[in-house]
């Protein structure tokens, strides 16, 4: 995967069109994209031209291999919330296997300021199928969100 | 000359068939609203006569294995039209900046006489205009409507619809983004409703076409929301009968959920016909009631670009990750035969 690795060295470019080429190619990899996850996470708060192809990308890529849950867990409490939205929604897809993050994703759920990012929580939680007894307290909460999805996505996680 | 008319349309001031209020999704009922960029191109309100479409040959393609899947042709027959729905992957300033890929959607998309776009994601409003340009070098007559940008996030897309106004009107009132007070769908489903220009006006095919790109995370909820919307649009005044569901809903036939529950429900993508560039996937399709849409001729295609134009699998993905959909129908409105009367109360 020698285009793979280029491809990800070109999102770290200082040029713009580079890292929008970049992120394009890895969107046309399809599932095999899930190794730059982490690298296109990052990229969806890159300028619009990066953006819409990482988040391109994110949208077709299925669920990210084990090996990035640690960094999609920091990826999650990131201050801008596209970045968190999307590494959230990954960790989401990979169900079960993301209940490390449960901790996080019931703080985001309580906290975080985007309502994008709560409700994902929540309904990446909902994939795990949450266990934990704080993902559990934080659920109850936000099903009585006045948020009409928020709560729904709590209660569908909780149910 | 071209000209861009921006017109933004409240809920409650325009009279029409969404109007006041548009029923949508779940129990609360609220105004339509949209914002809405038309261009229109030139006198294409004037005349309601049928033109044939097209010079040169070409046959089509679908390159499906599925029986009953045709060619779509170059040249339209007048007493038909051909129905599509496109993904464009990310339709923005890149893709118009690489002529190769936009030369092929431009002749992709001359096959159709009326297209549903989805993936329309730029923050300037040039897209469409630009598209409708190219398309109109060769002196057709292409116009679009686009919706608002829709997303949860900072990323937002577009839907919009093209099409021949030498073959097809729409009704300015009916354009909607329809209301989801639910929250169910990350991309309110795009309505319109049209109508084939013919020398009879009231006795032309008229429809609404519902443009849908669901949540690849969220199918299963959207899908089903999506059997609401098509009974929200159904419930308009004055009625219409054909309701045809239309675009990427990131499920095969056999996950339609609520919406491909509704008896008599049909959609055209079946068995193991793909519609994804990777032929990997049949995420794209249109949806009707067959009973009423009985305008339909039976013709369908998926319209592999990538052989079309034998490009590589490259250059294929460089113009979109999914081919376009389509259908084909009859120009004359077919008889409803009592059939649209009954059918709110024939549902399972």
């Amino acid at each position: 995967m020698a285009d793979l690795d280029n491809w990800r060295a070109d999102l770290q470019s200082q040029d713009v069109e580079t890292r929008a080429a970049a992120a394009e190619n890895l969107c046309q990899l399809g599932e095999e994209a899930a190794e730059a996850a982490i690298d296109l996470v990052k990229a969806c708060a890159d300028e619009e031209p990066v953006q819409v192809w990482a988040v391109a990308a994110l949208e077709e890529m299925g669920p990210p291999p084990a090996s990035t849950l640690p960094q999609l867990i920091e990826l999650a409490k990131d201050s801008q919330a596209i970045v968190a939205y999307w590494a959230i929604t990954l960790l989401g897809r990979v169900e079960d296997a993301g209940a490390q993050s449960e901790g996080v994703l019931a703080e985001l759920l309580l906290h975080a300021p985007d309502i994008s990012v709560r409700e994902r929580a929540a309904w990446a939680l909902g994939r795990m199928g949450p266990k934990s007894q704080a993902a559990l307290e934080a659920l109850k909460t936000a099903a009585a969100s006045d948020s009409v999805r928020l709560a729904r996505l709590a209660e569908e996680a909780l149910s | 000359m071209l000209t861009v008319m921006f017109t933004a349309l409240s809920g409650g001031g325009v009279g029409g068939y969404l109007n006041p209020n548009m029923p949508i999704l779940g129990p609360l009922v609220q105004g339509a609203r949209q914002q809405i960029t038309s261009l229109v191109q030139g006198n294409e309100h004037l005349q309601n006569i049928v033109q044939g479409q097209g010079q040169g040959g070409g046959s089509a393609i679908s390159a499906t294995t599925a029986g009953s899947v045709q060619a779509v042709s170059n040249r339209r027959a007048p007493d038909k039209i051909t129905i599509g729905t496109f993904n464009i992957q990310v339709f923005g300033q890149s893709k118009l900046a690489k002529p190769d890929a936009m030369s092929v959607i431009v002749q992709c998309i001359r096959r159709f006489d009326i297209v549903a776009i989805q993936e329309v994601r730029a923050k300037g409003d040039n897209v469409l205009p630009d598209l409708v340009k190219q398309l109109n070098a060769d002196g057709s007559r292409y116009s679009f409507l686009i919706g608002p940008r829709l997303g949860r996030s900072v990323s937002t897309e577009q839907y919009a619809f093209v099409f021949d106004t030498t073959r097809i009107e729409y009704d300015p009132s009916s354009i909607a983004t329809m209301q989801d007070p639910a929250d169910l769908l990350h991309r309110e489903p795009f309505a319109a409703r049209f109508r084939t220009r013919t020398s009879a006006p009231d006795k032309a095919f008229t429809f609404y076409l519902v443009n849908i790109h669901t949540d690849p995370d969220e199918v299963k909820q959207e899908v089903n929301a999506l059997g609401d919307a098509y009974q929200a649009i159904l419930s308009q005044s004055p009625p219409e009968d054909d309701v045809i569901v239309l675009g990427d809903l990131n499920a095969s036939e056999k996950q339609l959920g609520k919406l491909g529950q509704i008896k008599g429900m049909r959609w055209v993508v079946t068995g193991d016909v793909m519609t994804n560039t990777r032929q990997n996937k049949a995420y794209d399709n249109i949806v009707f009631y067959g009973p009423s849409t009985a305008e339909f001729t039976g013709s369908w295609g998926v319209l592999n670009f990538e052989q079309e134009f034998q490009l590589t699998r490259d250059q294929a993905l460089k113009v979109s990750d999914h081919f376009p959909v389509w259908a084909e129908f009859q120009i004359w409105e077919a008889p409803k035969q009592g059939l649209f009367a009954g059918r709110l109360g024939n549902r399972r």
